[in-house]
């Protein structure tokens, strides 16, 4: 399985429960003692895919999750779904940009989380 | 053009407190900004068509709650009669929580401010750094003035530093703000910026305990659901990660007065804030111009802010060419590029190895994870699912 397949698979899963449930999930994913796991021991993809690719793979199948959504959304005469992705709202209304905020403030706007 | 995101105000170079870590050397000067400066900068931020949508304010270091709450009653007045019919202002304090009364709680609530206390855990932890001048733990009076915030309603989030010594605590750091009834954290690292030299950054293993504190932290997280209900760096990694193909990325820090600073004297920086303060011969001291003499529509065109953007944007090259994470980040932080590599025309430093790449490879070892336990191929069960927070 290709990884864009394998991260669709898992992310058509875990979204309808939102950015927060997709948070929670993967937090709760965690190996067992993951504070005593030595990293080396932790699952990881970066010895066969480099980091690139699989960040490459996880925004096409994010990119494919929302396409299907809002297809299957116009085919019923509905609105989209809710924003699921982090601030990345459905069918592709990418109204705001992906900032990198300066680390010495939290930026309290509205525009990054949707719960 | 350039567009005003964020507007960081020193309004005073004072702080109350001296904590071991601090990089601005001025912190024990008590000068305070003239009315008159601050009126020059709104009014020529208001002017200059570089605001968007809306415009942050953030009211930063010193300390900004050594002046006082009639200080900030009339600047904001002065903002809101400046400021376009229609623009929303956001103003965000970023205190050490130690001066936090309740008059201050009153006045936070009464203009809707949004504030950050810089707290570093529990008191064993926190009072190893962050200390008067008298060398006493800052501790007890940071917590009161968080919880005057509790007892008022106030929201906030904190502002943790990591040293070698938090970061072995995962566990501790959550029950402490658990107990607190903290539920909303970032997590900043001992860098090293200006003339101090992170101890952490020198330690054996220090990325790797980066990803285990994260690591143990969400996993905490996720199995109290609802009582941390933010924390930045594991969102920031999200968002970052989990995008669209479409979406590209807008690296705030290195574009020309997206992030403006000015000082108490209404000298103007731009790019990484913590840059105006510190000294460096090579770009001025990093002071572009001062509104109180210049136009800030004129400082777009300086030679020292053209240089200044062509080391960053050459900086931001290298990070594209070699950096398997540029994605996620757009080519770093230039105030960390020039304190440990000595340039910002540099790549890799260990800051972004620790907060970008390490929470980057976090995430997606987690999908990872999860896709084997969809998949058959992860031996261990799938974790529960959680109810969602309300």
């Amino acid at each position: 399985m290709s990884l864009r397949l394998k991260y669709q698979t898992v992310l058509t899963q875990l979204a309808p429960a939102g950015a927060v449930g997709v948070s929670l999930a993967l937090g709760a994913a965690a190996p067992a003692a993951a504070s005593q796991a030595p990293v080396d021991t932790q699952p990881s993809a970066t010895d066969k895919d480099k980091v690139s690719e699989r960040l490459a793979a996880v925004r096409d199948a994010v990119t494919a999750i929302d396409q299907i959504r809002t297809d299957a959304a116009k085919a019923e005469g509905r609105l989209a779904w809710g924003n699921w992705g982090f601030g990345w709202g459905g069918g592709g209304g990418y109204g705001w940009p992906n900032w990198n905020n300066w680390h010495n403030w939290r930026n309290w706007g509205n525009w990054f989380r949707n719960w | 053009m350039p567009r005003i995101q964020l507007l960081v105000v020193q309004p005073t170079p004072f702080c109350n407190i001296d904590c071991r870590y601090c990089y601005l050397a001025d912190r024990a000067n008590k000068s305070v900004v003239a009315r008159e400066t601050l009126e020059n900068l709104f009014t020529q931020v208001f002017a200059s068509g570089w605001i968007d949508q809306e415009l942050s304010v953030v009211w930063h270091a010193g300390e900004p709650l050594v002046l006082p709450i009639a200080f900030y009653r009339d600047a904001l007045t002065m903002i809101d009669g400046l400021k376009p019919a229609g623009l929303p202002v956001k103003h965000s304090f970023q205190t050490n929580g130690t001066l936090i009364d309740d008059a201050w709680c009153d006045f936070i609530a009464e203009a809707d401010i949004a504030v950050g206390v810089s707290i570093d855990g529990p008191q064993r932890l926190h009072d190893r750094n962050r200390i008067t001048r008298s060398g006493r733990g800052t501790f007890d009076k940071t917590v009161a003035g968080i919880r005057r915030l509790k007892r008022h309603g106030v929201p906030f989030h904190v502002i943790s530093v990591l040293t070698a010594e938090s970061l072995a605590a995962p566990e501790e750091m959550f029950e402490f703000y658990l107990a607190e009834g903290i539920d909303h954290v970032c997590f900043n690292v001992e860098e090293s910026e200006g003339e101090h030299r992170s101890e952490s950054f020198a330690e054996i293993g220090i990325e790797d305990a980066y990803y285990d504190f994260l690591g143990e932290f969400w996993r905490l997280a996720a199995a109290h659901p609802g009582r941390i209900r933010f924390i930045r760096e594991i969102d920031d990694a999200q968002r970052n990660i989990f995008r669209p193909r479409e979406a590209g990325f807008f690296n705030q820090l290195a574009t020309p007065f997206a992030i403006t600073s000015m000082d108490w004297t209404g000298n103007i920086a731009t790019f990484s804030p913590e840059l105006l303060g510190l000294k460096n011969a090579l770009y001025n001291n990093f002071v572009l111009g001062n509104v109180n003499r210049d136009r800030l529509t004129d400082l777009a065109g300086t030679p020292l802010l053209l240089r200044m953007k062509r080391d960053i944007d050459a900086g931001i090259e290298q990070c594209r060419a070699r950096c398997e994470y540029f994605s996620v980040c757009g080519g770093g932080e230039p105030v960390n590029k020039l304190f440990e590599n000595g340039s910002f025309a540099s790549a890799e430093t260990t800051y972004c190895r620790m907060t970008k790449m390490r929470a980057t490879d976090l995430v997606l070892d987690r999908l990872e994870r999860m896709a084997g336990f969809v998949d058959g191929t992860e031996a261990t069960a799938a974790p529960e699912r959680t109810a969602p927070m309300v």
